[in-house]
């Protein structure tokens, strides 16, 4: 195991040149530059002729990507164009508002899902089942940036329950379990939005992998030999039926990280998601590739999870 | 169509900083709203004040501003976005700043002179002001200020404020290290500071506005800027307020700078909150929020109906066009231009649009600007005087319908961009004015960074739209110059006018402000008829202002930094 392990991490190294040449190519493709982005009657075009020049933006390509690439080997990210601050900065700054966010919706989802799931599939064709397909069905459907916005009306406007926007109290100073508090509290309704929307997913899977499990022999067997339901269902078949389900966890490592750019918006969520579609516009190649480089990083790290915890759960998967 | 604008229009970092002595601004702050016209700035004032939420009520000592993200590029030389330019002009002074109706003003510096031949500047900076840590601050600040905007490693925006100063090529392209100071910035005493120019140009006061930074904080060595960089969220400058916390994507929080050299500043806490169009109206009327910018006359319509803001509307700095590639022999017959004016019905689509929210432009000057003038064309709306321009240029209509010359259909590709209301609309209306002149319009959409590269980069286009935002200055030459028809320059449409260029240098030589009035008049009118662009439309910026916040009063040249140290919360009853 470990062997695999080494041999997997190894082989990431190539992957990840691979994908750094291809983002890298991409974005410096798209028309313009994070100069041409100065459009300003105070900025003369010797001013901007005079930047690019600073900033390696006139040489080909591939002398810019050597010069990144030399940089990220020693560990240095790069300097974002828009922000004139270190990309990794930048990064952290933001990534961890995301990351908590994501991770409690997360949470949420798994909590709410697998339970659904099962209970769908145990019943399946019954009423609880009809309501939670449709329920689903309508949080995968609806518009984040809808909910979000019926949700403040409701809630922060009407009720005055929770507030409109934002992670902390403005000007808030609180640390420890009082900032953790203030926390959850703005955290609410983003957190609504954002779960309700990814409930579906996990919960349709957990059902179909149910329903394939409760067809096996061996639970026809196991009600034979007169096990009382519960445990047919929640200890023989839910164990097995969960194998998938451990993949979509693994795959998800990546989201945790990625933000979600609507949600974060709507709410003022200083999460990451916003910052990289601004760094999209203005061509902000540094801090796109830091971000897309952690992603794909992530996305890779996730898939070798997902590839040893299924070793771990189902026996019969052996990794050499 | 208010984000693009902020986003990559660069809005221009007008030198809006605190203000000037203490004592003579403050009969002017007052005086100076109502010496606007209606035109200028609305005001709609609080009608229910007792309906102030509780909430903000029990918010004794502290401000809070609604914002768009700033960046972090705290410091007064490299911040490029408005809301940059905010947190600096609250934590740095600048030696100017300027009034209402955008004139200079005495700040750190209280007074200056200039020479007869209009190049030299000499400042004479106020004794005993104090740096946030005692420091006094000194020419030599001053000198550090504006000698970092010139070092060679320096990558920020302002270089087009130092590179006419005399002696700026040889510092900045100094490789070997032997130059040590900019020959056009002479330190005469600790209190007096001179520039030197390589040229007279009367717009240049404006460059001596960003808020200086004092060098035993700041210092680096020259060449290596980084340093300076480093000490972005470290800011420290003579501003009424001090940087307390930043929390990025969030809020950035003022405490107040006790030994203010103006005089105690009467709010303990400014905050500022980032805020989103989306949701702005909620924050306001629900009392999280104290000023705020609003975009949509329905949302100005909600906060009116709040009843507890006073609200102030003004255009914004800025106007729409359309751009046509004057180097296309279709669009370099000035009749034709006239024609596309004429036949576009530009006051419809703007009721249609704005509702009210901004007005139909005709020149490329700010209405709020001294040199603005209601004595040129207005265009209106008239399909004969459209149609026989476009018969006198030879553009014969044919039984499909269309006009054609030398066996050629008139057929416009426009370039514009795309997820914009603002283009969505125009786009149904401009089609359709059009084609009844029997011109065929193709919209051609793409994503805002292309469009940039295409129109200034390459210069490949026919048609395009945009919105400049323009200083506080009336000198366009950064726009229509001769010197601008280059790639990357900002003339993309090749405007070349020796008229024009003659008046636009006497306007930039010319000290007396009539006499300029007089010059930029003429250009106006020139600009006017010759239509380098086909204008469309000056918008409005609408504030709400918590009728609890005594001291904001916002308009085309002042932001609700200006002044911040004399703004008061006051009881409502």
């Amino acid at each position: 195991m470990r062997q695999y392990i080494t041999r997997r991490l190894l082989e990431m190294i190539p992957v990840l040149l691979g994908i750094s040449i291809m983002i890298f190519a991409i974005f410096q493709l798209a028309p313009g530059d994070p100069i041409s982005a100065m459009v300003d009657p105070k900025t003369s075009a010797a001013t901007k002729a005079k930047l690019r020049e600073q900033l390696h933006l006139n040489e080909p390509i591939i002398v810019q990507y050597k010069y990144w690439i030399m940089d990220m080997l020693k560990g240095n990210w790069g300097e974002s164009f828009y922000y004139k601050q270190p990309v990794t900065k930048v990064i952290h700054s933001f990534l961890w508002n995301s990351f908590y966010l994501s991770l409690a919706s997360f949470i949420l989802g798994a909590l709410l899902s697998i339970p659904i799931g099962v209970l769908s599939a145990t019943k399946q064709y019954s009423k609880f089942d009809y309501i939670f397909t449709v329920i689903a069905l309508i949080g995968i459907s609806m518009p984040s940036f809808f909910f979000g916005l019926l949700l403040i009306k409701w809630f922060a406007v009407d009720l005055k329950i929770f507030p409109v926007s934002g992670m902390t109290n403005p000007g808030s100073i609180a640390s420890g379990f009082a900032l953790f508090k203030e926390v959850m509290y703005h955290m609410a309704l983003p957190l609504i939005v954002l779960t309700f929307g990814s409930l579906a997913g996990l919960m349709r899977y957990t059902r179909s992998s149910m329903l394939e499990v409760i067809r096996q022999d061996y639970i026809r067997t196991a009600r034979a030999k007169g096990l009382r339901e519960k445990v047919v269902i929640y200890k023989h078949a839910l164990r097995n039926a969960l194998i998938p389900v451990v993949t979509i966890f693994g795959m998800s490592l990546p989201g945790l990280f990625s933000g979600a750019i609507i949600t974060e918006q709507i709410f003022n969520w200083p999460g990451i998601g916003p910052i990289e579609l601004q760094a999209v516009n203005t061509r902000d190649y540094y801090l796109l590739m830091g971000i897309n480089m952690m992603l794909a990083f992530l996305t890779l790290l996730g898939n070798l999870i997902a590839d040893v915890t299924y070793a771990v759960v189902d026996p019969r998967i052996r990794l050499k | 169509m208010k984000k693009f604008l902020s986003l990559f229009l660069g809005i221009l970092i007008l030198v809006s900083t605190a203000s000037s002595c203490a004592k003579k601004v403050s009969n002017q702050v007052s005086n100076d709203n109502t010496s606007l016209n209606k035109s200028q700035l609305e005001v709609i004032k609080a009608t229910n004040p007792e309906k102030l939420p509780q909430i903000s009520k029990d918010r004794k000592d502290t401000l809070i501003v609604g914002t768009t993200a700033p960046n972090g590029t705290f410091n007064p030389i490299y911040s490029s976005s408005l809301y940059d330019s905010w947190v600096v002009s609250l934590i740095f002074d600048g030696l100017i700043t300027n009034d209402a109706q955008g004139n200079p003003l005495p700040n750190v510096a209280e007074k200056w002179d200039i020479s007869q031949d209009g190049k030299t500047y000499t400042f004479y900076i106020k004794k005993g002001i104090k740096f946030h840590d005692g420091k006094e601050l000194t020419a030599e600040d001053v000198a550090f200020t504006f000698t970092a905007i010139c070092d060679p490693s320096y990558d920020g925006p302002r270089t087009d404020a130092v590179m006419y100063l005399e002696g700026y090529e040889e510092y900045n392209k100094d490789k070997k290290n032997t130059v040590k100071e900019v020959k056009g910035i002479k330190v005469i005493d600790p209190y007096t500071i001179q520039f030197t120019l390589k040229e007279a140009q009367a717009p240049a006061i404006w460059n001596f506005g960003y808020g200086i930074m004092p060098k035993h904080y700041y210092a680096f060595e020259k060449g290596n800027i980084k340093k300076l960089k480093d000490l972005f969220l470290k800011p420290m400058g003579a501003g009424a307020y001090t940087l307390k916390n930043y929390k990025p994507g969030a809020e950035v929080v003022f405490e107040k700078n006790p030994n203010y050299w103006k005089g105690e500043p009467k709010i303990k806490t400014v905050v500022m909150k980032v805020t989103n169009a989306n949701t702005v109206v909620q924050e306001l009327t629900s009392g999280n929020v104290d000023i705020d910018g609003v975009g949509k006359p329905e949302m100005v319509e909600m906060i009116k109906n709040a009843g507890f803001f006073n609200i102030y509307s003004y255009p914004s700095n800025s106007y729409s066009y359309i751009g046509l590639n004057l180097r296309d022999e279709r669009f370099s017959d000035k009749r034709v231009r006239q024609a596309l004016m004429y036949g576009l019905d530009r006051k419809g689509f703007i009721s249609a649009y704005y509702k009210g929210n901004a007005q139909v432009c005709n020149s490329p000057v700010s209405p709020v600007s001294w040199a603005y003038t209601d004595e040129i064309n207005k265009y209106e709306y008239n399909i004969e005087r459209a149609n026989k321009l476009l018969d006198e240029a030879g553009w014969v209509k044919k039984e499909d319908g269309f006009r054609y010359k030398d066996g050629k259909k008139f057929t416009i590709h426009w370039m514009t961009y795309t997820g914009s209301k603002f283009v969505e609309s125009l786009v149904a209306i401009l089609k359709d004015n059009w084609r009844k002149l029997g011109i065929e319009v193709v919209p051609e959409l793409m994503e805002f960074g292309t469009l940039v590269e295409k129109v200034y980069d390459k210069r490949e286009f026919e048609m395009y739209n945009m919105a400049w935002s323009v200083g506080i200055d009336p000198d366009s030459s950064g726009i229509f110059s001769k010197a601008q028809n280059v790639p990357g320059g900002n003339n993309s449409v090749g405007w070349i006018n020796e008229e024009s260029e003659k008046l636009m240098n006497q306007g930039l030589v010319e000290f007396n402000k009539e006499k300029r009035k007089e010059i930029y008049k003429q250009w106006l009118k020139l600009a006017n008829e010759e239509l380098p662009y086909l204008f469309l439309a000056y918008t409005k910026d609408n504030v709400a202002v918590s009728c609890r916040v005594k001291g904001v009063n916002p308009s085309p040249y002042i932001d609700w930094t200006y002044d911040i140290h004399k703004v008061e919360i006051v009881d409502v009853k």
